[in-house]
């Protein structure tokens, strides 16, 4: 809220420094201060009162409370000693009737007979212009400077066009009112909607906006004042609903003190007189039925320190709390008995007075000091541990790390044509690009992909991120990694597949294998994956996740032209089995003898078929068998492939003859030619 | 024995000797101690005096040019050796040409700020603590003291999700009405802050306790150069029988000093956090000497120990006490890195990522 220097003034008796510097002390003690500048004679203060203090700070009034706490100075309220006419009885006037009183827990009014209606002066125009409001007449701009000076939102109606009997009750279905701006808009009511309403009809939405029908023009002669309290949750429901923000319905729905508003009526009953004349009516309309009473606080004061950490006396305290307004009483040696002023709806507990009195001292004289405890060293996380150590594994095996957003949009679940029933929705989307949660990692790394590869050749990804399903287990952590290279064929996929080994063998993760992805964990899979180019990563027998390439369709669908390679591991899995654990085995100095093996085999043989009879076969002293070829042509013959291997033969005990590492030899050859269909090159 | 002669004959063998091994026999046949020049010089003792001294000197002489043949010839050896190795090949190196391109990888900065972080407060006894991201408005609002409906929640517009089952991961709370009636919403949503984690610790875990909290919390609101829909906030929590605000105040002091590697500038302001009380701002002093906000904190509010099942008393030595803040991970990258556009976190861009 905008605030006047010169206006703060008024109300303080004593010498306030500059603006700029009470811009500052009010920073360090009350609220942050947006800014201050300079308007004509005066300064404006841009503060940014916090929402627990919106009670009792969106006015001139809280605000100077606060510097002449602050500041050791004194408060100065303004005038509020309106005339009565004797002639003149509230009760003949207007009457007032709450339906409701949860709804509405005050309701006062005053009237005011043979006002004049004319521009307000020209100070208060100024004063409303440079806050932001725009001067209207001299009775709808003094019920304004009253708000902006108490806090009290005001509302005047002309007290010819409404009847002498207001009610206050919920909008009846149907109903609607045309409300006072510019644009004359009407607003349909709902019966959670409270009103003011004449006999008739609703005259104003409550604690919003007041009807065009009964408001002043420049013929009104009677007016009749409001000024209510109302519930702060029913006034930000209406108030969202019809899209509707006021300076009045900011005020109501956070709160305020019902007790503001006798002073608020005879101050703004004192100060219509003065811009616009008129009769004053004896009394008040005052429906008031559950008054509120001070909160009595016991304050241990010796607590202010243990909390805040720093000495402070009790007569400090009280010294400080008397000055925010607060009433103390002694309550023992170390305890007072705290009386809080109703403004204040924020301070119910010991906490609270805490704060008043932590401010106002200033948290810059809380001095560091380190705890006096024992240090215990921290237990190790172990998810963030694991975490850490696959990002720094694959960071150095040429990845590069992307953050990538928690959230797809509707075209995203198109392309990737996600079944709908598999995701978490949002509810109040900010855009189509925000509508679900992502329930894998894909979506955003297939995107960065697409983008890098505009300028590089090749691109390597990971990702390890929470990802979302509308499934028993909602949230997910996944560890996802993404390869393309321009002219990259298949041997992407085996690249990426060394990535994975290395990766799960480096977190301790060794017995891995790659199955033929047959069972389809979700229909999304079909759509993701290029069929026959998809494994299950394996470990002991339970899959931890996929690799394999990104279906054609959806490089089409999303224009990228280079094949993908992607795997995506469960890391919540993958951490129940990542161990640190590893021991040393001797190396072995009996040396290594080679033998190379080729044979030709029908195109779509397994290649761990063959491994398997080689390791089987051999037995303990096949060390390694490594593919070091695939070729196919020709020479092979159609639908045939020759698979070069190398075998290394090792014995940890002794040193192989080469007569031994020959009889192993002949009898791999001899039974993999029992397989008729394969064909050992000799 | 004729000193020249043995001058000749050594020079005719050397020339023709090509490995090491005839050098060596070489050496022993001149130079050896039962060698040609050995025997001269015992064959000296015989002679008169002045023979014995101009034949010495001579001998001498021809020690010294036969051990030079010597020499010469074994050098010239081992260079031939080593030229036939073809792997040793001597052609001159440009060392001004520029060095091959290694492609490594890189860390993203958000997890390199979020480690540094992590190590500085794991050396001052914090843990490290994880929450999900997918809340329930219980442990993201309820538990933390923000009144229903009150305007507060505003202030972080939140995420709802459409279906609101209850199931979520980790979720060890037994909730249960409480007597003053709070329901405990498990209305889902996206975390607008770890703070959860406060809770869904200290329900597992008994003070003295203190916890780091890092993680990506979400706010409905649209993006533009300095805010995002999502970003990374460091929770911490500090929960024992004598806590003060002093205490908060040295630690993040120290973390700032150490984080910027510069004894930076901090100040505190009131501030207000539901879940706190006194709650402040932290702001530093940016290198350009203008203030930045870049974390809220403040001591515990008792209601939060009271949703988490603890005690919290103002009498000494009988409740808990503590402090909490949250930091901004993307707000202390933004410095550390001097990045100007909050966008470039989340696009993963390899001309941005391949610079950390």
């Amino acid at each position: 809220m905008r605030f006047s220097y010169n206006w703060l003034k008024e109300y303080i008796s004593g010498k306030l420094p500059d603006a700029k510097k009470l811009g500052d002390i009010l920073m360090f003690h009350s609220f942050e201060v947006e800014g201050v500048e300079k308007i004509g004679k005066d300064w404006i203060l841009d503060i940014d009162v916090l929402p627990n203090r919106a009670h009792d700070c969106l006015s001139h009034i809280g605000i100077a409370r606060e510097a002449v706490a602050i500041l050791g100075l004194r408060l100065k309220m303004p005038l509020a000693t309106p005339k009565e006419d004797k002639n003149l009885k509230i009760r003949d006037l207007v009457r007032a009737e709450v339906e409701e009183t949860e709804d509405c827990p005050r309701y006062g009014a005053i009237y005011l007979k043979d006002v004049q209606i004319k521009d307000s002066p020209g100070w208060l125009k100024e004063r409303l212009k440079a806050l932001g409001l725009q001067p209207i007449n001299n009775i709808v701009d003094a019920t304004n400077y009253i708000m902006l000076e108490t806090g009290q939102p005001l509302h005047a109606f002309d007290a010819d066009k409404i009847g002498k009997q207001i009610f206050v009750r919920r909008a009846g279905k149907g109903e609607d009112i045309k409300t006072l701006d510019k644009e004359k808009k009407a607003f349909a009511l709902d019966e959670n909607m409270l009103v003011i309403a004449d006999l008739r009809k609703p005259v104003a939405i409550a604690g919003i906006k007041g009807g065009e029908e009964t408001g002043i023009d420049k013929n009104t002669k009677n007016i009749v004042v409001e000024a209510a309290n109302f519930n702060p949750i029913l006034i930000r429901k209406t108030s969202q609903k019809l899209k509707l923000k006021t300076d009045a319905s900011w005020r109501f729905e956070n709160g305020i003190d019902p007790n503001l508003i006798s002073f608020s009526l005879d101050r703004v009953a004192y100060f219509l007189q003065k811009v616009a004349g008129g009769k004053l009516a004896c009394g008040k309309v005052d429906i008031y039925p559950k008054k509120i009473l001070p909160k009595k606080i016991k304050l241990e004061t010796d607590y202010v320190g243990r909390l805040l950490g720093f000495e402070i006396s009790k007569a400090q305290c009280i010294k400080i709390l008397t000055s925010l307004g607060f009433i103390c009483n002694d309550a023992g040696p170390k305890h007072i008995l705290v009386e809080c002023p109703t403004r204040r709806i924020d301070v119910v507990a010991s906490e609270d007075l805490v704060e008043e009195i932590g401010r106002v001292i200033g948290y810059k004289n809380i001095q560091s000091a380190f705890p006096k405890v024992a240090i215990t060293p921290p237990k190790i996380n172990e998810e963030f541990f694991w975490q850490n150590n696959a990002k720094k594994i694959m960071k150095e095996l040429g990845f590069c790390e992307a953050y990538n957003q928690s959230f797809i949009g509707e075209k995203e679940k198109e392309d990737f044509q996600w079944p709908l029933k598999n995701l978490l929705e949002i509810e109040n989307p900010i855009s189509s690009l925000n509508k679900f949660l992502r329930p894998s990692l894909c979506f955003g790394l297939l995107g960065n992909v697409k983008e890098n590869l505009k300028n590089y050749n090749e691109v390597k990804l990971f990702e390890i991120g929470s990802v979302f399903q509308n499934q028993k287990v909602k949230e997910k952590k996944m560890a996802a990694g993404i390869l393309a290279k321009k002219g990259k064929k298949n041997e992407g996929f085996f690249e990426l597949k060394g990535v994975v080994e290395e990766l799960l063998n480096d977190l301790g993760i060794m017995d891995i294998w790659f199955d033929d992805a047959k069972a389809i964990p979700n229909n999304s899979i079909t759509n993701l994956w290029q069929e026959q180019h998809i494994a299950e990563i394996k470990t002991n027998g339970k899959e931890i996740g996929f690799l394999g390439e990104v279906s054609f369709n959806l490089l089409d669908v999303l224009s990228i032209k280079e094949r993908v390679f992607m795997f995506e591991l469960d890391f919540e899995k993958i951490i129940k089995l990542a161990n640190q654990d590893s021991e040393y085995k001797s190396i072995v100095f009996h040396p290594p003898v080679f033998r190379d093996l080729a044979i030709i085999a029908p195109s779509g043989t397994k290649t761990a078929d063959i491994l398997n009879v080689i390791e089987s076969v051999g037995g303990k002293i096949v060390k390694d068998v490594d593919l070091f070829d695939v070729y196919s042509g020709v020479e092979v013959g159609e639908g045939k492939e020759n698979l070069a291997f190398h075998i290394i033969y090792q014995d940890e005990n002794k040193t192989l003859t080469s007569r031994e590492v020959d009889q192993a030899h002949k009898k791999i050859i001899e039974e993999l030619e029992k397989n008729p269909e394969w064909e050992i090159r000799k | 024995m004729n000193l020249e002669e043995i001058k000749n004959r050594a020079k005719e063998e050397i020339e023709k000797i090509v490995d090491l091994k005839q050098a060596d026999d070489f050496f022993k046949k001149y130079l050896g101690k039962k060698g040609e020049i050995a025997k001269v010089f015992d064959s000296l003792k015989d002679l008169a005096i002045e023979e014995k001294k101009s034949i010495g000197q001579q001998a001498n002489t021809l020690k010294k040019e036969i051990e030079e043949f010597f020499n010469t010839k074994n050098e010239e050896i081992k260079n031939a050796k080593n030229q036939t190795n073809p792997n040793h090949t001597a052609e001159k190196i440009d060392i001004t040409r520029p060095g091959q391109k290694i492609q490594r990888g890189h860390l993203h900065p958000l997890t390199l700020v979020m480690n540094e972080a992590c190590s500085i407060f794991q050396t001052m006894g914090f843990e490290i603590a994880q929450g999900p991201e997918l809340e329930t408005e219980w442990y993201n609002f309820d538990a933390l003291n923000v009144p229903k409906d009150h305007p507060a929640r505003d202030m972080q517009d939140t995420f709802w999700l459409r279906q609101n089952v209850s199931e979520i991961k980790n979720q060890k709370s037994k909730i249960k009405d409480n007597e003053d009636g709070f329901y405990k919403s498990n209305r889902l949503l996206m975390r607008t802050q770890t703070s959860p984690v406060q809770i869904r610790y200290m329900e597992s875990h008994q003070p003295p306790l203190r916890i780091i909290a890092p993680g990506r919390v979400f706010r409905n609101e649209a993006t533009d150069a300095k805010h995002g829909a999502q970003f990374y906030q460091l929770e911490g929590l500090m929960v024992d029988k004598e806590v003060a605000a002093s205490n908060f105040k040295a630690i993040i002091e120290d973390f700032l000093k150490r984080f910027f590697k510069t004894n930076v500038e901090m100040r505190l302001r009131p501030g207000f956090f539901p879940f706190t009380e006194p709650s402040f701002e932290i702001d530093v002093k940016r290198p350009d000497g203008k203030w930045m906000e870049i974390m809220g904190a403040g001591m515990v509010h008792p209601n939060v120990f009271r949703s988490a099942g603890l005690n919290a008393s103002v009498k000494p030595g009988l409740g808990w006490q503590g402090f909490a803040f949250g930091v901004g991970i993307d707000r202390l990258a933004i410095v550390k890195y001097k990045i100007t556009d909050i966008r470039l976190l989340y696009q993963n861009d390899l001309r941005f990522l391949n610079q950390f």
